[in-house]
C-alpha cells in the first residue's frame, strides 16, 4: 500500500538540510536532529567519544545553562533525549507547538556554541555518568557484552564497527576538554546534520523558524569522509566462547551482511525474519516447538552504511540441552534455507509482519521525524518513509535465496556462546 | 561570538493549543461484554485490547502463575488449529498477539494493519473461546517460565524487585510472590488446570473490548459481535478488593550478596495511593516527577547530575486496586554504594519538609502539556483504557485527572506526600555485602539483614 505522508524540504545556505511534515493530528510538534557523526568516526584510543560529547550537548552552551536543556523543554511540556549509535548522534524533542521556538532556539545554541560552556567540571561528571550506564546496561548484567564481543569478532581491528558506541572505561578515562573542542569543529555544524520537523505546522511555517534559529551558524563541519571499503561475508567460521555465571547457555550467531538501504540488505532482512524472528521462523519452529532444545529465538538485521551491515541471531539453550547440538540444528536449517529459498507463505508472513512493524513505528510523530533524519542523512532519501514498504514489497523469493546463500552461510559465521560451564565439566 | 552573528533572544512560550483525550464511544453486548472504540483518524494499526477481570487472589495458592501460563497458551493451540497452524495465520496477516495477567486482570493485545482488522477479531475470538492447551505446547511454556525464573533472578533489578514484594507484603497476600508464579507452583500446573481455570475466568460479562485506531468506515460494534456476540459465560461475583497488607516488619533492609557487583542496586518503597484517593490523583503523578523523574528531579540532581553515582534512578507511584506503593529504584557505582543510599533516603525524608511553587510547576507543566503526545497513537490510548477498565474506571478518569492538575501548588503536593510517605522505608540492596553491607549498617538506617542473591 502506497504510504503518502506529506515530505517537504530545503537546503539553508549554511547547508543545514530541513525537512517538514505537516501533521495537524495533535497540537504538537517533533524536533529531530541527526548530525553525522557517531562512533565510526572514533579514532583508536578514544571509542565511546561521540556518546560521552553527546551528554555533554545536555550541560549548557552560549545561552543556555547546565541542565537547563531538560528543565526547561520538560517545564514547557517537553520529552527529550538524544542518543549516539555507529552511524549517527540524534538529538530529539517533542514538544507543545508553543514551546517549539524556544526548542529550536535552544538547539541551535548548543549546536553552534556548545564549547563556550564545556568544562573539565562537566566533562569529569558526564563521564562518570556515562562509565555508570556502561555498568548498568552491559557490566552487570548476563550477556551483557554478548553485542560488544559480535562487534569486535566480525570486523576487523581498525574497521568503524569494530568497537562499540559504548567504548572503553580506558579511553573514556583518557577524554580531554581539548578532544571535546576538536571534536565540535570537525563534525558539528548545520553542513554535517539533517533538522527535521514534523506535527502541527506547515512547511513555511518550519522552514521560517530554521531558518530564524540556525540561519545565522557557519557552515563549521569538515567534510564527512567517503565510507570505508565493502566487506564481504566471513571467509571462515569465528568463535568466541565465555565461561560465566550465567542463568542458561546462550549463543550469539551474527553474520555480516551487505550495507542498508539495498536491495540485498532488504532481501538478507527478509531472510533473516524468516530464519530467526518470526513466530513461525525455521528455527522457533524447530529449536523452540518441536524439538524443544532451546527457550528462545531472536534474529535481527542491523543496517548499516560503512561497507557492511551485521545481522544476529540470539538462541537461548533450553537446560540440560546441548549448545552445540543446538548450534549444529540452526546451522543445518542455515544451508536448508539457502539451498531452497522461502516459501510463499513464509515471504507473505515476513511481509506482512514487517508492514506492520513500519506502521507502528510511524504512527507516532516521534519515530516518524527519526526515521525521515535517518534516511536523508545516511541514505540522501527523505521520501524513504512512504517508499519503504514498496520496496520490500518488490522482492522475490529468490532474491531473498540468492541474498541467504551469499551472507548467511554457516561458514561465514561468528559464533559468540555465553556458557555455564566448560564441556570438560558436563 | 564572530562579527556577522546577530544575537537572537530567547523566545517565550506560548500556551498550548487545545487538546483533550480521544473521545471514547462506548456500546454493550448481550452477553455482558463491554465495547469502547476510540477513532484517531491516521492511526493504520489498530489496536485492540481485551481485558478481562481476574484477580491473581483467584489463582489456587498450589498453582500460582496458572493465569501466566493461560495467557501465554491461548493461542497455543485449538481445536480448528494446531499451535503452528495458528501462528503462521496470524503472521500471514500482520497481526500481533500478546497476552499477559496483572494483579487486576488478564489483557489480550492484539495490533493488526487496519485491512485485516477482521481477520485479527476471528483469531483473537478463537484464542478466546476456544484455546485447547495442548499438552506438548503447556509444558513447553512451563519450562520456558522455569527456565525465565533463573534469567529474573540473575538480573540485580528483577532480583531487587522480587525481594521487595516478598519483604514488603505481608507473607499471607497473593502481593507478596511473583504474579508468574514460582518453581513449584510452576511445575504443579497440569492442562487440565489450565482448561479449568479458563473455563471458570475467562467471560465476557464485565470484559472490556477496546479498539483504537483509524476507524473510518468500520462498524465497530458489529465487527465485535461478529466475532464475539456468541461467547458466553458469567464470571464468578468478584468481591471488593482489600488493600493487601504490609508485613510486621517490612522497615528494614535487606542486603543481597551479588559479589563482583560493578554496581549496586536499590529497591526502595513506602505506602501510596490507589487511583481513587482522597484529594486526586493528579498530585502522585507531579510527585513521582519531582522526586525521581527527570535528570533534574530531586535524586538525580545530586546522585546524577552532582555526584556522577548513577545513569539514573527513578521514583513513582504505583497504583494497585486498593492502595499502592510508593517506589524508588536504580544503580549506582559500587563504591558510591554507603554513601548514595544515605543521600538517597534523605531526599525521600526531606521531601516531606515541602517542594517549591516553581518545581511543582515544572511538574504540572510536564505531566499535563505531555499528554497530547503521549496519548496520541491507537496503542497508548488502548493500553490506558485496557488498565483502567480492569479497575473499574473509563479514560474519564484520565481527563479529570488532567484537568485536576491545574488545582495542584506546593501546599497541594507536600500534604499528598506527607499523607503517604511516613520514612518507613522497606530497603532492597542487591550488591557486595561482603565490601558494603558493614556501611549500611553504620548508616543507622535500621536492621541490615544480609542474604545471598
Amino acid at each position: 500500500m502506497p504510504l503518502d505522508y506529506q515530505i517537504a524540504e530545503r537546503a539553508l545556505a549554511n547547508g543545514l538540510h530541513v525537512i517538514l511534515s505537516e501533521d495537524h493530528s495533535v497540537p504538537i510538534v517533533t524536533v529531530n536532529l541527526w548530525v553525522n557523526v557517531g562512533s565510526r568516526h572514533e579514532a583508536d584510543g578514544h571509542t565511546g567519544f561521540a556518546h560521552l560529547f553527546e551528554h555533554l550537548m545536555f550541560q549548557g552552551s552560549r545561552n543556555v545553562a547546565s541542565g537547563e536543556h531538560f528543565s526547561a523543554l520538560m517545564g514547557a511540556g517537553g520529552r527529550l533525549n538524544a542518543t549516539t549509535w555507529f552511524d549517527r548522534t540524534n538529538y530529539f524533542e517533542t514538544v507543545p507547538r508553543g514551546a517549539m521556538d524556544l526548542a529550536l532556539w535552544m538547539e541551535a545554541d548548543r549546536h553552534g556554541h556548545l564549547l563556550d560552556a564545556v568544562n573539565q567540571e562537566n566533562l569529569d561528571n558526564q563521564r562518570d555518568v556515562v562509565k555508570e550506564e556502561k555498568r548498568q546496561s552491559y557490566d552487570n548484567v548476563p550477556y551483557g557484552n554478548a553485542l560488544i564481543d559480535i562487534y569486535a569478532a566480525i570486523f576487523p581491528k581498525g574497521h568503524p564497527y569494530h568497537h562499540a558506541t559504548i567504548g572503553s572505561m580506558e579511553d573514556l578515562d583518557a577524554a580531554s576538554v581539548q578532544d571535546v573542542h576538536d571534536f565540535f569543529r570537525r563534525y558539528y555544524g548545520p553542513n554535517n546534520t539533517v533538522l527535521t520537523l514534523v506535527g502541527d505546522l506547515t512547511p513555511d511555517e518550519g522552514f521560517d523558524a530554521a531558518e530564524r534559529y540556525f540561519g545565522q551558524l557557519p557552515a563549521t563541519a569538515a567534510a564527512s569522509r567517503a565510507p570505508v571499503d565493502a566487506l564481504g561475508p566471513l571467509p571462515e567460521p569465528i568463535r568466541d566462547e565465555h565461561f560465566e555465571d550465567v542463568p542458561s547457555d546462550r549463543l550469539h550467531v551474527a553474520f555480516r551482511l551487505p550495507v542498508d538501504d539495498t536491495p540485498e540488505f532488504f532481501a538478507c532482512s527478509l531472510a533473516m525474519d524468516i530464519i530467526g524472528g518470526l513466530a513461525t521462523s525455521r528455527l522457533y519452529q524447530r529449536l523452540v516447538r518441536r524439538e524443544q532444545i532451546a527457550n528462545g529465538v531472536s534474529a535481527h538485521a542491523m543496517g548499516l552504511v560503512d561497507g557492511v551491515s551485521l545481522g544476529f541471531i540470539g538462541i537461548d539453550v533450553a537446560d540440560g540441552c546441548s549448545a552445540d547440538g543446538v548450534e549444529a540444528a540452526a546451522c543445518e536449517e542455515l544451508v536448508r534455507f539457502a539451498a531452497e529459498g522461502p516459501t510463499e507463505i513464509e515471504m507473505e508472513s515476513a511481509v506482512a509482519q514487517s508492514e506492520r512493524g513500519w506502521l507502528s513505528s510511524l504512527a507516532s510523530q516521534e519515530e516518524r521525524a527519526d526515521h525521515i533524519c535517518h534516511h536523508a542523512t545516511l541514505q540522501g532519501d527523505s521520501g524513504y518513509i512512504n517508499t519503504f514498504l514498496d520496496r520490500l514489497g518488490e522482492l522475490t523469493a529468490a532474491e531473498v535465496q540468492r541474498a541467504a546463500a551469499r551472507w548467511l552461510k554457516p561458514e561465514s559465521r561468528v559464533v559468540v556462546a555465553y556458557l555455564k560451564q566448560k564441556r570438560d565439566d558436563q | 561570538m564572530t562579527q556577522n552573528e546577530s544575537v537572537i533572544e530567547r523566545p517565550s512560550v506560548t500556551a498550548p493549543g487545545p487538546w483533550s483525550f480521544p473521545e471514547a464511544r462506548r456500546a454493550g453486548l448481550p452477553n455482558g461484554l463491554g465495547v469502547v472504540s476510540y477513532d484517531i483518524p491516521g492511526q493504520y494499526v489498530i489496536s485492540l485490547r481485551l481485558a478481562v477481570p481476574m484477580p491473581l487472589d483467584l489463582e489456587p495458592r498450589e498453582r500460582e502463575g496458572i493465569a501466566t501460563i493461560m495467557a501465554r497458551t491461548l493461542d497455543e493451540g485449538t481445536p480448528r488449529h494446531t499451535a503452528e497452524e495458528f501462528a503462521e495465520l496470524l503472521e500471514r496477516k500482520g497481526i500481533a498477539l500478546g497476552a499477559g495477567v496483572i494483579e487486576s486482570g488478564l489483557i489480550i493485545d492484539v495490533d493488526v494493519p487496519k485491512r485485516h482488522l477482521s481477520d485479527a477479531f476471528d483469531l483473537l475470538s478463537e484464542a478466546v473461546q476456544e484455546a485447547a492447551f495442548p499438552a506438548k505446547e503447556v509444558s513447553r511454556h512451563i519450562k520456558i517460565r522455569l527456565a525465565e525464573i533463573e534469567h529474573e533472578r540473575a538480573l540485580p533489578g528483577q532480583r531487587a524487585a522480587l525481594e521487595f514484594i516478598a519483604t514488603y507484603f505481608d507473607p499471607a497476600e497473593r502481593a507478596s510472590r511473583p504474579s508468574a508464579g514460582t518453581r513449584s507452583t510452576i511445575s504443579a500446573i497440569r492442562p487440565e488446570d489450565l482448561a479449568a481455570f479458563h473455563a471458570a475466568n475467562v467471560k465476557p460479562s464485565g470484559a472490556t473490548m477496546i479498539v483504537s485506531g483509524d476507524l473510518s468506515d468500520l462498524d465497530v460494534v458489529s465487527e465485535v459481535e461478529r466475532a464475539l456476540g456468541s461467547w458466553s459465560g458469567k464470571t464468578l461475583e468478584l468481591t471488593e478488593p482489600l488493600e493487601a497488607a504490609r508485613a510486621g516488619d517490612a522497615t528494614r533492609i535487606v542486603f543481597l550478596d551479588r559479589p563482583d557487583s560493578v554496581q549496586t542496586e536499590f529497591y526502595i518503597g513506602s505506602p501510596g495511593p490507589d487511583h481513587r484517593v482522597e484529594g486526586g490523583w493528579a498530585a502522585y503523578q507531579v510527585l513521582g516527577f519531582v522526586v525521581g523523574g527527570s535528570p533534574n528531579a530531586r535524586i538525580d540532581a545530586v546522585l546524577r547530575e552532582d555526584k556522577g553515582f548513577t545513569y539514573g534512578i527513578r521514583s513513582g507511584f504505583r497504583p494497585r486496586r486498593q492502595g499502592g506503593v510508593f517506589l524508588t529504584s536504580g544503580s549506582v557505582r559500587a563504591d558510591s554504594t554507603v554513601e548514595a543510599l544515605g543521600l538517597l533516603l534523605e531526599i525521600l525524608d526531606t521531601a516531606r519538609d515541602g517542594f517549591t511553587e516553581t518545581e511543582t510547576q515544572t511538574g504540572v507543566d510536564f505531566i499535563g502539556k505531555t499528554a497530547p503526545g503521549r496519548y496520541a497513537t491507537a496503542d497508548t490510548v488502548a493500553d490506558e483504557a485496557a488498565g483502567l477498565s480492569l479497575e473499574g474506571l473509563t479514560t474519564e478518569f484520565t481527563t479529570e485527572s488532567l484537568r485536576a492538575l491545574e488545582d495542584v501548588d506546593a501546599e497541594v503536593l507536600t500534604k499528598a506526600y506527607g499523607r503517604y510517605v511516613s520514612g518507613e522505608w522497606t530497603v532492597i540492596i542487591v550488591g557486595d555485602a561482603t565490601l558494603y553491607a558493614e556501611g549500611v549498617r553504620a548508616l543507622g538506617r535500621g536492621e541490615v539483614e544480609v542474604l545471598p542473591a
